[in-house]
Parts: C-alpha cells; structure tokens; sequence
C-alpha cells in the first residue's frame, strides 16, 4: 500500500493551522505555504491518490480550511508589517515644510465656478451697501416655514420634499430664514444678502441634487416699493449678464411675498431675438421676488405698516450654468480637474 | 392646464391672436409654457364633407370597400376605404388627393388592388381628433356634400400649455381662463355655459351630508334613460386636445364640465347604488376598490361617497369600480359637489393617488360654481344621451361668505411705486369680479381662498400694472456694505490654497455614518451630516488620479456639524485639503495659511488612525499630515482647519515694530542634538536665551551623517540680532551667543558644530 495514503488529514490541517499562526513574517508565511499546500505537500499528494469519495471530500475541506487560514494570516502579517514600516518612517512634524520636502512646485489652483459666481453676487450686493449673511443650514421648521407663511399643507413640508433631522428641525430649503433671524436682530434699515446651501430632497440626475447654492436679498425700509425692487434687480442683473439687458416682472405665488414675481431678464445670447438658451422666447427665467408679506412683520413684532421691503431669491448654479454655458448639475459636484481647472 | 383656444373663445370675445394673448396671461396671470398648433398642418380646403353615393366591396380585396363619394365637385370620387361602419348615404369626412393629414402624409391618387382611390374616407385618429381606428367619422346626416370640414371639425387647434399657480384654482378652468383674458385685452366676457333642460319627473334622490366639514355642498341629479356611447366628434376632440382620454359620453360630459368650469364631477351607475348618496368619513379599515382597479383600505381620515350599505368612491379624488358608468348603464346619477382642500390633499398623499379631480381640490375650488356644473352637465347629458332628468337635490351648509375689503386707494401707490387713479383700480378690480362696494371691494367667490386682506387686493391690481411700473433705487440713510471679519477669512483662505496649487472642491454634506442621522435618508451613502470635510475629498482625490490627472491637489470650504445636545447641532465652518507627495505638501499648505493671517502656529505630534503615525500634525485650529497608505494609496498629504477658531485666534490688526536704521548681525548656528528632540522645542528654547536683540530665527537645514552619529541629527539656525539703539558688536552678539549654546547643551544635550 501507498504510505501517503494513509496521511490523516486531520493531523494535515492541526499542522497546518498552528505553522501560519507561528509564522513571524510573510516571507516565513510563504514556506508554511508550500509546505502545507504546495506541489508536492502531503495534502496534495494524498488528493492525487484519493480512492473514495468520502476521503476526497474530507481532504478539500481540510484544503479550504488551510487556504483560508493562510490568506487571513497573510493580511494580519501585512498590516502589521505595514504599521512596523511606518513606525520608522518618522518626521519632525515641527520642521518647515522646507525642511521636510520639499512641497513639489504646483501650477496655480483654481476657485469653483459656483464661488467666482458667489463672490461677484456678494461684491455686487456690497457695493449696494448690502451687508452679506451666511446663516444656519440646520433650522427650526418654525424659521423654515411657519415665520415665512408657508400654510400647514404646503408640500414643502412633506418628509417627501424636505430633508428633517426630527420633527421640528430640518435642513434650510431655503436661505430665507436668516432673514427672518436678522429681523428679530434688530430693527430697519436692513438690507442683506443670504447666501449658502439649501436642501431639497431631490433625486440624484443630471439636471438635480439634492443640495444647491442661493442668494436671496432682502431690503426693508421706509418707503420702499416694488418700483424700488425693479430697479434694484435690473441693477443686479446688468451687472451679472452685461449692460444691455432689460428685466420684466411675471406674476407668481410665493407664500412670502404679496405681490410676487419672477423676474426674467432679456436674452444674453441673442439679445431677445430667441435661440435655445431662451427657449425662443428672449426670455430667461431667473427666480423669485416680490414684496415682503405683511404676515413677517407681524411674525417678528412689528407693525404690518411701520415698514415696507423687498425680497428676491436666485440660485448661483443657475447664475453659472448661464455664465458659462455648463449643462447640468453633475459637473458642480463631481469635482473633476479637467472641469475645475477651466476656471481661471 | 391645457387649453384649445376655439373652446377659450367661446367664452371671450377678443380681438387678439394667441401671441397677445399668451403675452398678456405671462405676464399677468401665470407661467405659458408655450402655444402648440395640433391638427392639419396644411390646406384645409381639401378637406371636405363627403356625401357617400355607392359603397361595395373590392372585387380584390375582401377587407376594402369600393366608394363613390360626392365631395362638392361637378363628378363623385371613388375612395378605397378599409372602414365598415358605413354605407351609402353616410355623410363623411373626405381629405381629397394633395391634402396633408396631421401626421405629415401628404394623399395622392393612386392604386389600391387595381382600383383608383382620391383621397381619403378619415378616421378621427388622422385627424388627430381621437384615438379611435376602428371605423371613420360619421358626420351628422343634415350637412350638404363639399361643406368645408373645418366648419365641421376642429381641424386644426391651437393649444395653450398654462401654468397656474396653487392659489389660482379658478385656473383650472377653461371659463376662468377666459375671464382673465376679457379683463387683460379688453374682451367681452360671455356668461357662464350652460343652462337647465326641461324636468321630467321629481324623483327623490337620497342626497346626505354627514361630515359638513368635509363636503360642504353636494348635489345629486338623476338622469334616467341614458343611451351609453361615444361622444360626438367635436367633444372627444376637445377633451383630447385638453389631454383627457375619451370614455363614454356621460363620463365625457363629466370631464368636460370639469374642464370649463373648474368643478370636478362623478357619474355613477344608479341601478348599482344601493339607496341615496351620503359624503361621510370612511370607517377605519373600510375598503374601496377605485376605478383604476386598486383596492384601497381607508382610513377614519378619508372622506367618502358611501350609498346605503358601503363607501363607493373616494370623495373628489376617484370612484368605484362597483358603481362605475359603463356601457351598458341605463339610470345615471350625477355629482357635483365641494369638498375642502387640505382633506382631499392628505388623502390623496396617503393613497398616492392624484387625478385631475383632487388637483383641483386641493386648491380649493369655489363652492358655488358647484350648481353652474350641475346644471351645464345636466343639459349636455340630455342633450347627448337623450336622458331624462328626472330627480335634483342640492344639500349644503352655510357657504363662505366673500368678504368685503377696504383698499385705501393712496395704499397702492406706496406699495407699487407708481400711482393707479382711484377710478383704474376700481376699473381692474370689476374687470377680474370684484365689486365695489360702500364698505369696500368684495372678492368674487372663485378668489375667495386666495384674497383675504388689503395686500392681497393690491397684488390684484398689481398685476395689470407691473410693465409700466417704474425703475428705482431705494432711498438710503444706512449702508451696510462690507464682508465680515470672518468672511473676509474665508476669501483669503481659498486665496491662499489657490495660490498653493489646489483646486476648489464641491462635495455633499452628507456622509453614510455619523452622530446626526437623518431618520429618512437620501440613500445608503447619504444617511447623516457629516462632521469633518476631508473624508468628502477622498473620493475625488483617487478618481482624478485615476484618470490620470498630475497635481491633484483639492480643497474644500464648508460646514461641519456637531451634535451638542441641543435642538440645532453646532454648526462651524472648516477648510479641508488633500494633495499628492505626502507630508510636506500637508505641511506647507497649513503654512500658508497661517502666515496669510498673521497667526504663529505650533505643530505637535499627534496620531489619528487615518493618519500615517509618522507623520501626523496637530495645530490649535486642527490638523495636518500624511493619510494613513491604508486609506488612499500613495503618498497624499492631508490637512483639516477650524476656521471660525482661526477667526478668533487671528489678530484683528498688524502688530506693528519700528525698523531698525543700523545693520542687524546675523549668524548661522548648527548644533547636533537627538533625533527625538523637535525643532520647535530648540527654537523656543533660542528665542528665550536671545532675549530681546533677536530679530530673526529660523531653521534652515537637516543634515544626518557619520558625524553626527547613530540616533542623532545636526540641525542649523539662522539668527539675526539688532537693535534700535545703535550697531551691534561682536561683544554684544557674543554673550548672548553663548547662553544660546548654554541653553541648549543643558536642555537638550546638544553640541555646537564647528
């Protein structure tokens, strides 16, 4: 009879298992491998030569017992050899970077197109004397919605178009209400810009995402009027998309302004004459704006006559899809070089 | 909302083609998406209604029948025709040989199974009329041959897509439309559809109310004797250019009257009905299979139409299946009715289910436009069905009375910036239904909902006057414009990265793990706010590496946000970065930083298990280092900063030292000290040994080599003395020279190089 046939392969796997465990080092791991599952290993020996069945099956997952025991062995080894390898790769942490480099010499970097928008919108707005405000994102549904008049079955505050972090607390889906916490602030004059993230629950495409940029002004004042805002929006947009352009008013419905408008402003790209930007029509939609509702006054404790305002609101993706011609809102997340690095 | 134009104009006399008017609705009354012409894109005088003087079948051709049609020409002309529903003397509609139909084919006379066909016997699929194939038109036995089809038929249409707003429901409605385009182009108003044919009988109809808040008026027809069939020609195409799907004539005549007046309405088969009609809150657990098949188990919140024994539709939003209209019902009653808005809306959110009744519910439609819709249908059923109305209740509560507001006239002149004469507002407001009253203006029902106070009548106004409203500035007395200290800040740290080599980045606010979970996650990825920005730069980092990008070095300026027991989590501005080669890259940038605003900063070891134990950093404001090769592969160095701390930290103003006019004396120093010792701890230990003629320090250079022996490294120092008090001598430098020296071999062992 064959001597190898007689290999008890229970014995075969304790001896295995205990050489990868006492194995020190991968390259020490890597002879217990031959040894327990090489060529000529007793286990493979003894799988050429199986007669029955049983035998056959036991010798396999005596096999698969090993094979896994050395792979898990070979990571632990792996790590660990990596952590050793690290230990003595020490620096001094306090030496300039100089000293400790040096740092490579890199072309000059580049600022998101959504910021060079956010930065002309704010320097636009400052040279109107409007003071510039960031806000909270995480807000109280009594800022979100209640103090800017949305009505209890407005379905924006459905869990279904908002985020919520708990019942009363959600993410801003709008930027508004920074405006109502600087009204509670202080008294008018006020004339501010809010700018920042908001939050809708949008399904990830190429035209939406969950979360955008926005800039919306308010001006509360003495005497203001809705001739004021006109002025004051045509102003913004001249500066945005060039001197020539003309804004008209469309009536709309805003749960916080009465009157409301959209405003559109005259076609950049040709001039009124229609081409696809307008959609034909000469027209470009930019937003919302109208006259601040006399329910916030009250909301925050004033008179509903003691002042009048304004109010306008406008996204800065949008402001830089029609700045720079950039379809979709993929590219403003996906954080790609050879787009970020067009942005001089 | 869309809108056939022929159907606008029967209810507004207008001299003004679709251009004005959609100019005129665009800007004054709500978003047009657009004007689409539907129909024959051509000649309409090739169409024709046709006189059919023989009909046989094609020797050929067992399916196709063999024609004569008399068109209004001095011959008949044979048509090949696949249709059956007709013989000879049928009046039909004939398209003759160059006529284009809707879908673009242009007929010419030509050959079918060897006979000459000219022309075209339609269906009203080819004219776009319906989506019936299954037979031709048949025309109305009175019309003379060679009538133009377009007197006849909606031949061609011009559709308006409009967009109104959730406070318009009056919108929602052809009628409405048509009143908004009288008072914006000066048209004539024409009174409201409909009127009440003849009685037959006065049957009771079991009408009931039992949740008033619910339904506040409900009113029951019954119309007895109903022939179930299509609709005549010029309906289905009305419904079909609306974009509602033809289905019977009682349920079309429903839909209609929907559509022109803006009060949805249900038909229901009366043989079916099990006693009278009552709106009711459902019974918990109590099911409704609706007309879309769906069985529906009912909440005690939802409102339903129930007969004697079970509910058969939910209210305002669908029927049943059980008591539906169907072709061979005999005995109809008719619904109208007004339900409140918010039940309809959450029951229709809780069953998924929007139909065109529940979105003009949900807006509030005006309850008294509920007996004009009664009525209109009531005659077009008769008219088309050759019912019998044999039975009418109408039960309702109180309706809301209009209110009456006063509009002090000077209000909207300081509201818009352009003064209205008293007598044009007045003007605008009768136009659009507002009376003038003594007390004020009172709102016209269908505005109820909407127009509740001074402001809101002054938007009425508005909105007439919005292109003559004037360009202006406000007044000021106050200006506010400039950044805060901690947004100038932020623009200057961007700068710096800028100017570092690193490109801006956009990453989500939200993680897959973290302490502010959102209990209704976006996705598996985006489950909480995360709490540190520069794992958001991992991922970005590796795929513009991958795709081959050299230099990749991002960074991001954004929120973090903390949990810290209260309702709203801390919330801080950090900037994050990440770029390739490793530490020095981390290094240099934190630099910058702090330089650029004027902050010393110190660095201690530190480690964090997404660090490289080596070669990790910690500053007041954060920290800084080599990523952990187990995290990212390759070497990239990595960098994380509170910025509102470095807001705080950084001096608001320079800290200003006079220049000194005498030459400052500098002298390089190299001592060889143990590997353990950091820089920075001799550089401090120098700073305070100079004492105050030291001007300048800085390390310039490491060296490792067998001079300085195993465990140990020389490091070399800059020092630059002065003062302002006159030039320096060697024996001024020279004491505090060697104190220096002192200082360092007791503190830290270290040698002075020769």
């Amino acid at each position: 009879m064959d001597t190898v046939a007689r290999v008890d392969p229970d014995d075969l796997e304790k001896e295995a298992l205990a050489a990868a465990a006492e194995a020190r080092s991968l390259a020490a791991l890597s002879e217990v491998r031959i040894r327990a599952l090489g060529r000529n290993s007793a286990l493979k020996l003894a799988l050429r030569n199986v007669r029955d069945r049983e035998t056959g099956t036991k010798l396999n997952a005596v096999r698969e017992t090993v094979e896994a025991a050395l792979t898990a062995r070979e990571e632990e080894l792996a790590r660990a050899e990596l952590e050793e390898r690290l230990a003595t790769e020490r620096v001094d942490v306090t030496l300039p970077a100089a000293l400790v480099g040096p740092p490579k010499l890199r072309p000059r970097g580049t600022l998101h197109p959504s910021t060079l928008v956010r930065r002309d919108v704010e320097d636009i707005f400052l040279g109107l004397g409007y003071e510039i405000v960031d806000g909270r994102e995480v807000e109280t549904t009594r800022y979100n919605f209640d103090a800017l008049g949305f009505p209890d079955w407005h379905p924006a505050r459905s869990t279904r178009a908002s985020l919520f972090v708990d019942d009363d607390t959600m993410l801003r889906t709008e930027t508004s209400p920074a405006q109502i916490h600087k009204m509670e602030e202080r008294r008018p004059p006020i004339y501010m810009v809010s700018i920042g993230r908001v939050y809708r629950r949008d399904t990830i495409d190429a035209t939406h995402f969950p979360i955008f940029h926005q800039f919306e002004g308010l001006a509360i004042d003495e005497g203001i009027t809705l001739a004021d805002l006109k002025g004051t929006l045509r102003h913004v947009m001249r500066q945005l998309y060039g001197e020539e352009r003309e804004l008209r008013f469309r009536t709309h419905y805003f749960p916080f302004t009465e009157p409301s408008m959209e405003p559109d402003v005259s076609c950049f790209n040709c001039g009124g004459a229609g081409c696809h930007i307008c959609k034909h029509s000469g027209w470009i939609e930019m937003g919302g704006s109208g006259m601040v509702d006399p329910y916030l006054y009250e909301f925050v404790g004033w008179g509903a006559e003691e002042y009048s305002g304004f109010a306008f609101g406008m996204g800065i993706e949008r402001t830089a899809q029609l700045r720079y011609g950039i379809s979709g809102l993929r590219p403003f997340w996906e954080n790609d070089l050879r787009f970020l690095r067009q942005f001089r | 909302m869309r809108i056939p134009l022929s159907w606008l104009r029967e209810y507004v006399r207008v001299d003004a083609d679709a251009q004005e008017i959609v100019g005129a609705l665009s800007i004054s009354t709500a978003e047009v998406n657009g004007v689409q012409r539907v129909g024959v894109p051509g000649e309409l005088g090739l169409f024709r209604v046709g006189h059919v003087l023989e009909a046989e079948k094609h020797p050929d051709a067992d399916r196709l029948q063999l024609t004569s049609v008399d068109v209004g020409e001095d011959r008949p002309y044979s048509i090949v025709c696949g249709a059956w529903n007709f013989g000879a003397g049928a009046k039909v509609a004939v398209a003759l040989p160059g006529a284009t139909l809707p879908n673009g084919l242009t007929l010419e006379r030509r050959k079918l199974r060897g006979k000459v066909s000219e022309g075209m016997i339609l269906a009203e699929d080819e004219l776009d009329l319906g989506s019936d194939h299954s037979g031709i038109i048949v025309l109305d036995d009175g019309l003379d041959a060679g009538t133009p089809l377009a007197d006849v038929l909606p031949l061609v249409e011009e559709v308006l897509d409009l967009d109104p707003t959730g406070n318009r429901p009056d919108l929602f409605a052809v009628y409405g439309v048509a009143r908004e385009v009288a008072a914006l182009l000066g048209g004539e108003l024409l009174p409201l559809p409909g009127e009440e044919p003849k009685r037959d009988g006065d049957e009771p109809v079991g009408i009931g109310i039992d949740d008033p808040a619910g339904c506040l008026r409900f009113i029951g027809r019954l119309l007895r004797d109903v022939s179930i069939g299509e609709s005549p020609p010029w309906l289905k195409a009305r419904l079909r250019h609306s974009g509602v799907r033809a289905i019977s004539n009682v349920v079309d005549v429903t839909n209609y009257v929907m559509l022109t007046l803006g009060s949805p309405l249900h038909a229901y088969d009366h043989d079916l009905l099990r006693g009278g009609l009552v709106a009711r809150r459902a019974r918990e657990g109590e099911q409704v299979r609706t007309l879309d098949g769906v069985e529906r188990t009912l909440s005690a919140e939802d409102l339903v139409i129930a007969d004697g024994e079970r509910a058969v539709g939910l209210a305002g939003i669908m029927g049943g299946e059980e008591t539906e209209v169907s072709s061979s019902t005999a005995n109809v009653l008719l619904e109208a009715a007004n339900f409140e808005p918010v039940g309809i809306l959450r029951s229709s959110e809780r069953h998924a289910l929007r139909t065109e009744g529940s979105n003009r519910w949900e807006k509030g439609v005006d309850p008294h436009v509920a007996g004009p819709a009664a009525t209109y249908a009531t005659q077009l059923i008769v008219e088309l069905t050759g019912a019998r109305w044999t039975g009418a209740e109408d039960v309702q509560g109180e309706l809301p009375k209009p209110a009456v507001i006063r509009l002090r006239p000077e209000r909207v002149g300081e509201v818009l910036g352009l003064e209205v004469p008293e007598n044009e507002q007045a003007e605008i407001l009768g136009r659009i239904g507002f009376e003038q009253l003594k007390k004020g203006f009172r709102v016209p029902t269908w505005r109820a909902r909407d127009v509740t106070r001074e402001i809101d009548v002054i938007e009425e106004v508005a909105r007439f006057k919005l292109p003559e409203i004037p360009f202006t500035l406000p007044r000021r007395e106050e200006m506010f414009g400039r950044l805060t200290r901690e947004q100038r800040l932020r623009r200057q740290v961007e700068d710096v990265l800028v100017g570092a080599g690193y490109a801006e980045a956009y990453t989500s606010t939200f993680v897959a793990e973290g302490d502010l979970r959102l209990p209704e996650p976006l996705s598996a990825e985006a489950a909480a706010l995360r709490a540190v920005l520069y794992a958001s730069l991992l991922e970005p980092a590796r795929r513009n590496a991958d795709s081959g990008a050299e230099d990749v070095a991002l960074f991001e300026v954004a929120r973090v946000y903390r949990d810290v027991g209260h309702q709203l989590p801390q919330e801080r501005w950090h900037v994050a970065g990440i770029a390739d080669g490793g530490f020095a890259e981390a290094k240099w940038a934190v630099e910058q930083i702090y330089s650029a605003l004027g902050l010393e900063s110190s660095y201690e070891r530190t480690s964090e298990p997404f660090l490289h134990p080596g070669k990790a950093a910690r500053t007041a404001e954060g920290w800084l280092g080599e990523l952990h090769p187990a995290l990212l592969d390759g070497a990239w160095g990595a960098f994380e900063l509170d910025l509102d701390a470095l807001a705080e930290a950084a001096p608001e103003v320079v800290g200003f030292e006079e220049v000194s006019p005498y030459p400052e004396v500098r002298q390089d120093l190299a001592f060889v000290v143990d590997e353990e010792v950091p820089a920075a701890d001799i550089l401090a230990s120098i700073r305070e040994a100079a004492g105050e003629l030291l001007r300048e320090l800085e390390v310039f250079d490491e060296y490792r080599g067998e001079q300085t022996g195993e465990g140990k490294r020389s490091l070399a120092f800059r020092l630059a003395f002065g003062s302002l008090e006159g030039t320096l001598r060697d024996e001024d430098v020279a004491p505090v020279r060697a104190s220096i020296v002192d200082a360092l071999a007791s503190r830290f062992g270290a040698v002075l190089r020769a």
